[in-house]
């Protein structure tokens, strides 16, 4: 019976395919949600127990399938491609825009493991006619682990390297609807309702196809090669690109491919970036962030109770509305921005400081590098004198500067600036291990002085005796004789481009 | 009429290399939309023409300004500085502002003519008086002024596109010779001991104003021969130093080397001194709407004397009075105002008609286009972005202007506007000028777009609209024998005030000019 044993052969590949696929999505899911909520060991767990007891589930369902088995094994196969084919490309897009992303998650991987764990007691009902029980139970098993132990070895090896979560996944998508049309094919004699089921296989098929193909464009992912970090978000606003990394337990920020934090070594930038200027206010009530919006300078803020009210100003909507809304992202900023005491507003911090405001305590400026012309105008002398608008005597301001070891010439460019305009500064840096030395320049109207109140409690890098040291800048961060930077000459953004040059 | 050979004669003169160039799709520029606008040409022709009514109502006033640009409004506001309240400014078009008007959208100003005011000279304090005033000029440190620094040009300033790349700055630098170099440096040397230069009367050898330059015949006659003699007589020969030379006589005068007096492209370079506390003396004030600020800042000192849309169509005097015949063409009401002293702040061209005279022959004028490009986005260049000023080499445009780079918000404008520059000058003035008023809006759109296609060659998808406004007597040129050629006296209490006294279309004239005729109505 030569028709007859290719038919079983034909369906013992199917099981090693399934097999794969099943694994596949189950590697995908865990991967996915320890890239996206962070904590590999317990979201590795809990999804693959998720996954197993859905699978328990299927097979515990699959008794009710007694007639036109083949008919519907053929519609379980598409349905499996469907919903796991789509369902890394859904996290990712659903990510920044369900507050509970975990429900999302599991749902999914109940439904794509309860649909798996269909497909084997289903086969094997189809199967027990034609072989006999033993032979069919050892190659059935056979063929099942062999899948999956090619799962396990390529999905590291090629698959997320190669092709990434989204594209593996419509991938194996493919080859389960490709499965549901071989057998369709084949056994076209025998299966029900085979006219419905071609066309859904073939327009199921059809839209896996074009969510590979299109998955880099749907994602924005144009740039995923840039980064040796998996991308779990990437969108371009109006304004810049957005691009949270994630390696391990270390979320990172870009904005248009520079860095901006790494959650590993955030609170080191951001604790010497927010408690000098307040150590050096006799009461800090008002605060006003200008930049920022990853929410990360708030965060520290807030340790202070006696705050009254913290105003952010961030150019971008896509950025404070991502690090509010998503809990991941809130866990690192301690849901400062969802804070009541904090105000953000979405626009240009040149336009607002044009419009007049009641006078800050101190304001904590957190702008990207002035990489390009357009962010350097916010590193100018005309930007300084603005900003003594909203200053009062005591007020204290604190400026992030790039690298005085990376960037010397630009850093003093705009101590120099800010001492043009009439500040009085204090410069000072810190060691960042994801950025290197990092510069910051504190200003006021008068010398800043400590006031020699207690710092809040909970600081992991930041003290006075680290900042006595953080003041010492040794030769090779030193500059001099340098160009006050206005807008009609952008000094600061040529100083550094060329200092940066070598470094990137 | 155009004949269909003159008209397609005219084009590819307009056009230059880049018709020739053009191999575009049919259909490429249907989407793009605007219109032709420009200075009220119907109401001047009327003027031409005569205007037979008879005035209906009298009114009296101490000084009628008659002309609103730049001139007429500074001699308002010298008058009123002076204590002198007793005036009226009458202006032809709905506006003042003259060749210094500017227009708006939603998004941001741009202008239609005049757009940026170079460092005044020290010695020009009447100027910086305005400037301070004006909130422009911030006070003076070691002597030197400091100006508003939202009002300096913002870096990058210039680029000019050669060769396939651009580069910063216009004077060509990149991919030069080494001869086409050192010549570029002898020249640039020669200017600055131009500039330097004095008389032995101590007077500056060339000025701004002008009128204050020297009278030495060793620097006057230098308006004996064109610029380009004067290029070879100093064999100055490269085509690097030549294209840039034409190019600058082109921007201050609508008019190139072979027709510009050598005295006038001297001036280009050597009369200009101004410093600044806090800024390089190479640097302009401008904003989005160009000098149209500058006039807004002029128009409050005449205010609620300003009679808009009347024409000054005859001038007499009889007795100690000046009788001003005056024409509003909306209202198409007709009125004598009865002055003590009347300033023409006008051109030569219909000031003399309006006394019943004929202009002197060396006033000439360049016509101009000057088109703003409505863009979608701005194109994106390999080495530079765009800047202020954007010049392609070689071509027939100047270039164009991008009025929101003196923008500090960092929030991407939803629309952008360019503002190409075009002096007219490939055909004598009164014929480029008759055809340039023939030409529909589409042969404007396609005469731009291959302007604007060699520097960019995909910006079509970009263009939504592209307004044309045509100056028709744009600039005065100060053709060889204008600095020496004496300007015909005018009757008493009668005034002339206009940048075309000078030879020199420049804000700081006009300026000057009006505060002059302003004094002399003061007496
Ligand atoms: C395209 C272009 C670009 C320029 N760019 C610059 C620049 O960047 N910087 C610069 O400094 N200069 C520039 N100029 C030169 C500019 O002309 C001067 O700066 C200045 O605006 C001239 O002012 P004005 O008062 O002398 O003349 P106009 O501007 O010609 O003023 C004359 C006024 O009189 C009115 N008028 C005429 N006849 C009558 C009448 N019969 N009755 C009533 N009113 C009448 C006119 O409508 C007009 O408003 C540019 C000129 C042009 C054409």
């Amino acid at each position: 019976m030569g028709s007859n044993r290719s038919m079983h052969l034909l369906l013992l590949l199917s099981v090693f395919v399934i097999a794969t696929c099943g694994l596949i999505y189950e590697l995908v899911a865990g991967t996915l949600a320890s890239y996206l909520l962070g904590d590999s060991v317990t979201q590795f767990s809990t999804i693959i127990g998720a996954y197993l007891f859905s699978m328990g589930i299927g097979a515990f369902f699959s008794r009710y399938f007694t007639k036109n088995l083949l008919s519907w094994f053929i519609q379980l196969e598409i349905l499996v491609g469907l919903v796991g084919g789509i369902s890394a490309c859904l996290l990712f897009l659903l990510f920044d825009h369900v507050a509970s992303f975990r429900i999302v998650l599991y749902l999914l991987v109940g439904l794509t493991g309860t649909l798996v764990g269909l497909e084997i007691p289903l086969l094997m009902n189809i199967l027990k006619n034609r072989m006999e029980f033993q032979d069919m139970v050892s190659q059935v098993f056979t063929f099942d682990y062999i899948g999956a132990l090619l799962a396990s070895i390529i999905f590291p090896l090629v698959l997320v390297p190669q092709l990434g979560l989204m594209k593996t996944s419509f991938f194996f998508g493919i080859l389960n609807t490709a499965v549901a049309l071989v057998v369709l094919f084949r056994f076209r004699k025998e299966v029900k309702w085979a006219g419905y089921l071609t066309v859904k296989a073939i327009l199921v098929t059809g839209l896996l196809v074009a969510g590979f193909i299109f998955s880099d464009k749907m994602m924005d992912f144009a740039e995923s090669a840039a980064f040796n970090e998996q991308i779990i978000y990437s969108r371009s606003s109006p304004y810049q690109r957005v691009v949270l990394t994630r390696h391990k337990d270390d979320v990172r920020l870009y904005l248009n491919g520079n860095l901006q934090f790494s959650s590993r070594d955030e609170y080191r930038y951001h604790e010497a970036l927010v408690h000098p200027p307040m150590m050096h206010h006799p009461d800090p009530r008002r605060v006003l962030i200008l930049g920022g919006g990853d929410g990360l300078a708030a965060r520290e803020v807030l340790r202070y109770p006696h705050i009254d009210s913290i105003t952010l100003v961030d150019l971008d909507p896509a950025v404070t509305e991502l690090f509010g809304g998503n809990t991941m992202l809130a866990g690192l900023n301690d849901s400062s921005l969802l804070d009541p005491k904090l105000r953000i507003v979405n626009t240009d911090a040149f336009q607002w400081l044009r419009s007049p405001h009641q006078p800050y305590d101190v304001v904590i400026i957190d702008f990207p590098d002035p990489s390009g012309y357009s962010v350097g105008k916010l590193y100018t002398n005309t930007f300084y004198q603005l900003l003594q608008r909203v200053l009062t005597m005591e007020s204290v301001v604190v400026i992030q500067c790039t690298s005085p070891y990376v960037a010397p010439k630009s850093f003093w460019c705009i101590d120099q600036t800010m001492r043009h305009t009439g500040f009085q500064t204090l410069p000072y840096h810190c060691y960042v291990p994801s950025f290197g030395e990092w510069g910051y320049i504190m200003g006021s109207l008068r010398a800043p002085a400590d006031r020699g109140d207690a710092l809040p409690g909970g600081l992991r890098s930041f003290s006075r005796e680290s900042f006595a040291q953080m003041r010492y800048f040794p030769p090779d961060m030193q500059a001099h004789d340098l160009p006050v930077n206005k807008l009609n000459n952008q000094a600061l953004v040529h100083l550094f481009e060329k200092e940066w040059a070598g470094w990137q | 009429m155009f004949t269909r050979k003159e008209f397609l004669q005219y084009i590819a003169l307009l056009a230059g290399g880049a018709y020739a160039a053009g191999c575009r799709t049919p259909g490429a520029y249907d989407h793009i939309g605007g219109s032709i606008l420009g200075a009220s040409a119907a109401a001047g022709h009327q003027l031409r023409d005569g205007l037979s009514v008879s005035p209906q109502k009298t009114i009296r006033t101490g000084v009628l300004i008659a002309g609103g640009g730049v001139a007429g409004l500074s001699a308002a506001r010298k008058l009123r500085l002076s204590g002198k309240t007793d005036f009226l400014l009458a202006e032809l078009e709905p506006q003042t502002g003259g060749n210094s008007l500017s227009g708006g959208n939603s998004i941001t100003n741009f202008p239609f003519g005049a757009h940026y005011l170079p460092l005044p000279n020290p010695e020009n304090t009447a100027l910086m008086d305005f400037l301070t005033e004006a909130g422009l000029l911030k006070g003076f440190d070691k002597g030197l002024p400091v100006y508003d620094e939202l009002s300096l040009v913002y870096e990058p300033a210039e680029r000019l596109y050669r060769k396939g790349r651009w580069q910063e700055g216009i004077i060509p630098q990149v991919g030069l010779s080494p001869q086409e170099h050192d010549e570029m440096k002898r020249f640039l040397a020669l200017m600055q001991t131009f500039r330097d230069a004095k008389d032995s009367s101590g007077r500056h050898a060339f000025d701004i104003p002008a009128a204050l330059s020297s009278r030495d015949p060793q620097f006057l006659s230098l308006d004996a021969l064109t610029m380009e003699a004067w290029l070879q007589r100093e064999g100055f020969r490269s085509e690097p130093l030549r294209w840039y030379v034409d190019y600058c006589c082109r921007d201050d005068y609508g008019a190139g080397i072979k027709t510009v007096s050598a005295w006038a492209g001297i001036h280009y370079f050597a009369a200009r001194r101004g410093k600044a506390a806090n800024a390089d003396a190479s640097a302009v004030l401008t904003w989005p709407e160009g000098n149209g600020r500058l006039v807004q800042h002029l128009r409050r000192h005449s205010h609620n004397q300003t009679l808009t849309g009347t024409i000054v169509y005859r001038v007499q005097t009889e007795g100690n009075t000046v009788l001003a015949d005056c024409w509003n063409y909306q209202t198409r009401e007709a009125m004598r105002i009865v002055a003590d002293h009347c300033i023409l702040a006008m051109p030569q061209f219909i000031g003399r008609r309006i006394l019943g005279e004929t202009p002197g022959p060396q006033f000439t004028y360049a016509p101009w286009l000057v088109a703003n490009v409505h863009l979608r986005e701005l194109p994106v260049d390999k080495n530079l972005p765009v800047c202020w000023d954007n010049v392609i080499y070689g071509q027939q445009s100047l270039g164009y202007i991008y009025a929101q780079h003196q923008t500090t918000d960092r929030r991407p404008a939803k629309s952008h506007v360019i503002t190409l520059y075009w002096p007219l000058d490939q055909l004598e003035p009164a014929d480029s000028r008759r055809k340039a008023l023939q030409l529909q809006h589409r042969d404007w759109v396609e005469l731009c777009m291959a302007q604007l296609e060699q520097g960019h060659p995909h910006i079509a998808k970009l263009v939504t609209a592209v307004d044309c406004w045509i100056w028709g007597h744009g600039m005065i040129r100060p053709i060889p024998g204008f600095m020496t050629t004496e300007i015909p006296g005018t009757p008493p209490r009668v005034h002339f005030a206009h940048s075309d006294l000078s030879g020199i279309s420049i804000f700081e004239e006009a300026f000057y000019q009006g505060e002059s005729a302003a004094m002399r109505c003061l007496g």
